[in-house]
């Protein structure tokens, strides 16, 4: 029985990290808490970085990638905020770092519950990310981060998105990986052009490198994003597949969603919880189904539009909130419906918002599900967007 | 290829072969370029070269794809010098402890202004000096002011610059009311700081010699050197050269260094000049020049300062200098 952090920290040891930055912040900090008690134990050998700020943190495994050091960060909440601008970079520079985030409310002061804005702050700028559902996930999908983030046809760098409290800090049965397998699995990271005075001189800044200039740097990360939807991530979990032998799904996975007339969408540990309503409602004859979502970064369009076929209602619940966004939704239900607007028949959407760090009970999902279910019935969605967690006319 | 890293005497021993080279902007005069050719002909072909962004930065990279640097060299945030370069020097020690790279010493050099280091990025240095990494030199290039933004004051400008974040007025007379941080100071009360220094662009040879010090030190150093800005300072760009000196010889700027746990002077000023020999030559301060009280006041700091600088000398320990503000002096 595993904890996230402390799954995630197996699949830091098995990909012999070299360098890894960590600072203190909940809830993601146990798995630096891990690492540096293996590191200690001597389970094995990485320069392991405690530094005075978030931004440090970032700044450091940054430029370790770029020396040719494969590297671990992490953070949460506002502490992933003060790591911003490095993390930006991180992603112009094209440096193949990987990190998680331990999702959790963005301040009102002490609030340590799970929201999802902290990590999709990063949405636009290069990182690619993925959610896990539950600790043994976030230990797979660590490691496959590594060989879809060094691949030279994305080195983009890779955040595992887990769930605060649920994935973090709740223990669970995991199997890790066998030091075969992922040596069988993941290629050692050997840069084109590392900063290191035993190769070619290089100099690295947005002025001067002619893949790091403004419009086509953004377009090389750009095609970089779309070769890691296309090829990358497929082949890499079809590889992880082959190794492993446990059948995995590279970007969606859906229950009962063939022949449903409504899909329940969501992503990170939560969907378990879907799962369960779906289910009970399923038993009542209603013909619901469920979906989640591994990658935010590619975003699966083309797997959500095909899922989401001859499906009447789609209901989102949405641990975000983009406050003034179009019809006043959360980011994840926007995104869905940017993903429809070309489908052939596009499904109603309504969107749930759990988002503020409020413990979502199975009722206030039930709530949503009906909810979905009876709008879909009229042909009228009246207030399509709801915040959950909250008394008053939106519930 | 000069691979000579010992101490030299004289000029002519400071090596040929240069790793700072043409292709950058900076301004005629640039006292922070002379010391980048300097600093990086003394650590020679080995090295890695941080730059947090400033005008070493901005004015040395360039959109028509130029780059000075003959050595690797990669930018960094304005407040990220201290942990770039740990996490360079890490990035190697890893790789070379696991097998993954030849070992041999790499040198690493982060050059940063005195915004990027004094400022932004103090947490981030004063994080990575209580680190042990060997060979990494923190340069601090002290030019006064956030100079490639359009000259503001810093907590490195002295008191008395005219910044235009700091402009004299009817009301405002001084500018920078502030007094400059001692940055070097602050940087040896690391207590595991391999190497501290103080240096100007005017000294190549002592130059030199503290940066091969630093680098063969065997835990992260510091150097803070006073590069003469001709833009921000308000000086004529001929006059690089004779403005550090007249730093020195008026004592505005001290000639330092710091080493397994002995502070020394490094050039005692026989006889030190007026501070309005240097000050009157500028510019940034011109708004004094009928304003007795502020003069005087910049001349008795100098000379508070210098009990202290010599009484140091003296006993080779470390002294924490204290000044009354200029308002209650």
């Amino acid at each position: 029985m595993w904890t996230g952090t402390r799954a995630i920290a197996e699949a830091v040891k098995l990909a012999d990290v070299d360098v890894i930055a960590a600072y203190p912040i909940r809830p993601y900090t146990g798995v630096m808490n891990a690492l540096a008690t293996m590191i200690a134990k001597g389970e094995f050998s990485a320069e392991y970085l405690v530094c005075d700020s978030e931004h440090s943190q970032f700044e450091v495994v940054k430029h370790a990638s770029a020396v040719g050091a494969r590297t671990f960060v992490g953070s949460s909440g506002t502490g992933l905020v003060y790591g911003a601008e490095a993390a930006v970079v991180i992603a112009l520079g094209q440096l193949p770092v990987v990190g998680i985030v331990g999702c959790r409310a963005l301040d009102d002061p002490g609030n340590f519950g799970m929201e999802w804005n902290d990590a999709l702050l990063f949405r636009d700028v290069g990182w690619i990310m993925s959610w896990a559902k539950d600790p043994q996930e976030a230990l797979e999908m660590t490691l496959v981060a590594y060989r879809i983030a060094e691949d030279e046809r994305v080195l983009l760098p890779n955040f595992v998105a887990v769930d605060g409290a649920t994935i973090t800090h709740v223990a669970s049965p995991v199997t890790p990986s066998t030091k075969s397998q992922v040596e069988e699995f993941l290629p050692p990271y050997r840069p084109a052009h590392p900063l290191d005075p035993a190769h070619e001189a290089v100099s690295k800044a947005m002025h001067i490198s002619p893949s790091l200039i403004g419009p086509e740097q953004r377009k090389a990360l750009d095609a970089a994003m779309k070769r890691a939807k296309a090829k990358v991530i497929p082949e890499a979990w079809k590889s992880w597949v082959d190794v492993t032998g446990k059948e995995t799904p590279a970007f969606v996975e859906t229950k009962h969603a063939e022949d449903a007339d409504y899909v329940m969408l969501t992503m990170g540990a939560y969907s378990k919880n879907v799962d369960y309503v779906v289910g009970k409602m399923r038993d009542r004859g209603v013909k619901i189904g469920s979906m989640r979502l591994r990658y935010f970064r590619p975003f699966p369009t083309e797997e959500v539009r095909e899922a989401l076929d001859g499906v009447k209602g789609v209901g989102i619940v949405d641990f975000s909130f983009s406050l003034g966004s179009p019809q006043n939704g959360s980011i994840l239900y926007n995104e869905v419906k940017a993903a429809l607007y070309d489908a052939d028949e596009r499904p109603q959407v309504m969107g749930f918002i759990f988002a503020g760090g409020r413990e979502m009970k199975i009722a206030d999902l039930s709530k949503a599900a009906e909810l979905l279910v009876d709008s879909t019935r009229k042909g009228r969605v009246d207030h399509p967007v709801r915040w959950m967690m909250v008394r008053g006319e939106d519930a | 290829m000069t691979e000579n890293t010992g101490i030299i005497k004289k000029l002519t021993e400071v090596p040929p072969e240069d790793y700072y080279v043409s292709g950058h902007r900076t301004c005629a005069g640039c006292g922070a370029a002379l010391g980048y050719r300097l600093v990086l002909k003394a650590a020679g072909p080995k090295s890695v070269v941080i730059g947090p962004t400033g005008c070493m930065y901005v004015a040395n990279g360039h959109q028509f794809l130029t780059s000075p640097y003959a050595v690797p060299w990669y930018h960094t945030q304005l407040g990220a010098g201290g942990p770039a370069g740990i996490g360079t020097a890490a990035a190697f020690r890893a790789l070379m402890f696991k097998g993954k790279r030849r070992r041999e010493d790499v040198n690493v050099v982060v050059y940063g202004g005195d915004g990027a280091m004094a400022d932004i990025g103090f947490s981030g240095l004063s994080m990575a000096l209580t680190y042990e990494y060997p060979h990494l030199l923190y340069l601090l290039y002290d030019n006064e002011s956030y100079a490639n933004t359009g000259i503001q004051a810093s907590s490195s400008t002295p008191f008395g610059s005219s910044t235009t974040f700091t402009p004299p007025g009817k009301v405002k007379k001084i500018g920078n009311e502030r007094q400059k941080k001692n940055m070097a100071l602050l940087a040896a009360s690391h207590p595991g700081i391999g190497y501290v220094a103080t240096a100007c662009t005017s000294y190549p040879v002592d130059l030199v010699n503290k940066v091969r010090k630093a680098l063969s030190s065997d835990r992260p150093s510091f150097v803070q050197l006073l590069a003469p800005c001709p833009k921000g300072w308000a000086f004529p760009p001929e006059e690089t050269v004779d403005m550090g000196r007249l730093a020195v010889n008026t004592g505005m700027w001290v000639l330092w260094e710091y080493e397994e746990g002995r502070f020394s002077l490094s050039v005692k000023p026989s006889r030190r000049g007026k501070v309005t020999d240097y000050v009157l030559k500028q510019g940034r301060f011109a708004h004094l020049r009928n304003n007795e009280d502020a003069l005087g006041y910049m001349q008795q700091t100098v000379d508070e300062d210098w009990r202290h600088w010599e009484e140091m000398d003296k006993t080779g320990e470390m002294e924490i200098h204290w000044m009354p503000p200029y308002l209650k002096y």
